[in-house]
């Protein structure tokens, strides 16, 4: 999988393609339009994450030149401006989703994750972590081959977790996914424990590993065999 | 304080010129009548001088025993007296009135009397002469004023009622215009034409006035929108540095306490940002996107996109729909409503009864059972006002909610009620059915 980060700031690139190539990704990137646009006419992307403020030009300007040039890529549009209008913009020019600074970098990769599989460069439907073996078309989980009865949460929860292996995911990265913002930052998320509790419990049940650890107080981890 | 009373500018204007005019009137007349009065004596005063030379020389001629009653003039009584009368007893002059048979009117007339000395002889000479002619002009002057007064009150008055409608209508106009004027509606204002001085002077004033407040308030908001949205890239920066951190073992052993908190307060910072972002594009009304709105599908989906969430807190949520609730406002709107009245009911919540969310035609009502806020109640609304167990909290929330009531004309309050916390909205003037 091939990704072209469109981004000015060198620190956040830096970051994401860190993250990104760690994640599994070959990444480049792209500091401006000229950049970018150079970028996509000679080499061809599975997916691009665009940042909308560029210091040479707006972002969707370049989505359109994709669009024109009738580039396959995914889109993702990454941007500061929480603005409505941006947004509706952006996904009526052709991008496949949006996010707002700042983000949680597993949730991006979720979401990158969701975008290359709608687009079909992700071939395999499912996926698996050891025992754990996950059916993305019928979003069932399985352990050694026995189904899990799991919750609708429980199931994006399980999918962040393998999604990000062997990644701390704070609380407020896992709440954020499973609830946007129906949820306020201000609860202390201990509920959510509960939640791990029992998606723990059901995996340990049918005959599965306890993946999920938690870190410090401030999150969870789904580790593997590398790790532990 | 003592209410003043107040008066249209016209009729103050009017009421002095009035006042003034009066004065004016009432000087000019007794100027005329003090120029009349001098102007009669000094006529008198010629007739008396002609008649007392007159019948001086007709003595002297005649004398006394021979003159002639036929030459001497008419209206006098002369009477013969002994010895040269003081210096200061003559003359005098008295008023009378003469019946005139022909006209069958009595006249006014005025006598002098005079001592000559004619023929060696001193006499006492008393003339008459009718006055009424002169009087009854001056007094005329009086008289004609005080009815030109009156028809002058009357046309200024008559004519300013009618007439202040057709001179003040660019002024009402302009007034109207200055009433609708809404910060930020960046329409340009209609200029009315009008050739009155003062009224241009108000206009240009207002003009000037408004495009230095459009400035003014142009420039805030890109301040403010610039500050929310330079602050992310950077605060996206610290939050993955310190994702970097957290995923250092070591590091997290010995600093965890200080990484979460740096990691809490970016986080908190940023929607800070957010939040005061999204306050200030309502106040803005940037969402005009008005739309009736049949309520019930969407708090269905979000009360089912939070049930779970209020699970996880052993909350339940009880709904009673109604179909029949409209409400018309921005539905991006409507969302925020909804997400922060629920957002806070679970958050708040205690487990002693379920969270509610009830419509009927009018109303939409949610609440969660709780202890009662140690505060005001109607701090709630403040911005930055949060219960002291939630120190997390942005304190926006409900302030947001109110935000967006007011300009989509939804008022919305709150009751503390056997134990429950009720937000109810309504649409303005309407009552609780």
């Amino acid at each position: 999988m091939k990704l072209l980060i469109v981004e000015d700031n060198e620190q956040l690139v830096e970051d994401m393609e860190r993250f990104l190539e760690e994640s599994g990704y070959v990444v480049e990137c792209a500091i401006n339009y000229e950049d970018a646009s150079e970028k996509l006419w000679l080499y061809s992307y599975d997916l691009v994450i665009v940042d909308l403020g560029l210091p040479d030009g707006n972002g969707l300007e370049l989505i359109r030149e994709m669009k024109n040039n009738e580039v396959a890529a995914g889109i993702m549009i990454l941007t500061a401006r929480d603005a409505v209008e941006d947004k509706v913009k952006g996904l009526d020019l052709g991008a496949d989703d949006y996010m707002t600074k700042p983000f949680h970098k597993e949730e991006l990769n979720a979401r990158i994750r969701s975008i290359l599989r709608r687009h079909k460069f992700d071939r395999s439907n499912t996926l698996e972590v050891e025992e754990l073996k996950v059916d993305l078309l019928s979003s069932q989980v399985y352990v050694n081959e026995i189904q899990l009865d799991l919750t609708r949460k429980e199931y994006d929860l399980i999918l962040y977790f393998m999604h990000n292996p062997d990644r701390v995911l704070t609380k407020e990265s896992i709440a954020e996914h499973l609830w946007g913002d129906h949820i306020d930052q201000a609860d202390n998320f201990d509920f959510l424990y509960n939640h791990i509790k029992n998606l723990r419990k059901k995996i340990t049940d049918a005959g599965g590993t306890n993946h999920i650890q938690a870190k410090y107080g401030m999150g969870y981890k789904f580790s593997t065999q590398n790790s532990r | 304080m003592k209410k003043r009373h107040e008066f249209k500018l016209l009729s103050k204007t009017t009421f002095i010129y009035l006042i003034f005019t009066l004065v004016a009137f009432l000087g000019s007349g007794l100027f005329l009548t003090h120029e009349a009065n001098e102007f009669i004596n000094w006529e008198l005063e010629h007739k008396y001088r002609r008649i007392e030379y007159k019948t001086r020389s007709v003595i002297d001629r005649e004398g006394r025993r021979t003159a002639d009653l036929e030459k001497l003039p008419r209206n006098i009584q002369i009477m013969p007296i002994s010895q040269a009368p003081p210096e200061d007893a003559y003359p005098t002059y008295s008023d009378t009135t003469i019946y005139i048979s022909r006209l069958e009117e009595t006249w006014r007339a005025r006598n002098k009397t005079v001592a000559i000395e004619a023929g060696g002889q001193f006499y006492r000479l008393t003339m008459t002469e009718l006055v009424e002619d002169y009087l009854s002009l001056r007094d005329d002057i009086f008289r004609t004023m005080l009815p030109a007064f009156i028809l002058l009150v009357v046309g200024i008055v008559a004519f300013n009622f009618l007439m202040s409608g057709y001179f003040f209508r660019p002024f009402n106009k302009i007034l109207d215009i200055m009433r609708s004027y809404k910060v930020g509606q960046r329409t340009n204002l209609e200029k009315v034409k009008t050739n009155t001085l003062e009224f241009n002077k108000m206009q240009d004033l207002f003009h000037s006035m408004i495009n230095r407040i459009e400035q003014d308030y142009r420039h805030l908001r890109e301040y403010t929108e610039n500050m929310a949205h330079e602050m992310q890239t950077p605060l996206a920066v610290i939050r993955n540095k310190t994702d970097n951190l957290i995923a250092d073992e070591s590091m997290m052993k010995e600093h965890g306490k200080t990484v979460k908190t740096i990691y809490e307060e970016t986080n908190h910072l940023s929607r800070l940002g957010n939040t005061l972002n999204l306050i200030t594009k309502i106040e803005n009304g940037e969402f005009d996107n008005i739309t009736q709105i049949e309520t019930r599908p969407i708090i269905e989906q979000h009360v089912d996109a939070i049930r779970e969430l209020a699970g996880l807190k052993s909350l339940t949520i009880d709904t009673d729909l109604t179909e029949e609730h409209r409400l018309e406002i921005d539905p991006y709107l409507l969302d925020i409503v909804l997400k922060n009245l629920l957002r806070n009911s679970v958050m708040y919540g205690t487990d002693n009864g379920p969270i509610r969310v009830t419509t009927s035609e009018k109303t939409l009502e949610v609440s969660n059972y709780g202890p009662p806020m140690e505060d005001r109640p109607d701090k709630l609304f403040q911005r930055f006002y949060r219960n002291n167990n939630h120190q997390g909290s942005l304190g926006l929330g409900l302030s947001l909610v109110k935000k967006i009531c007011e300009v989509s004309k939804l008022q919305i309050t709150y009751q503390y009620e056997e134990g429950q916390h009720i937000f109810r909205i309504l649409r303005n003037g309407e009552m609780p059915a």
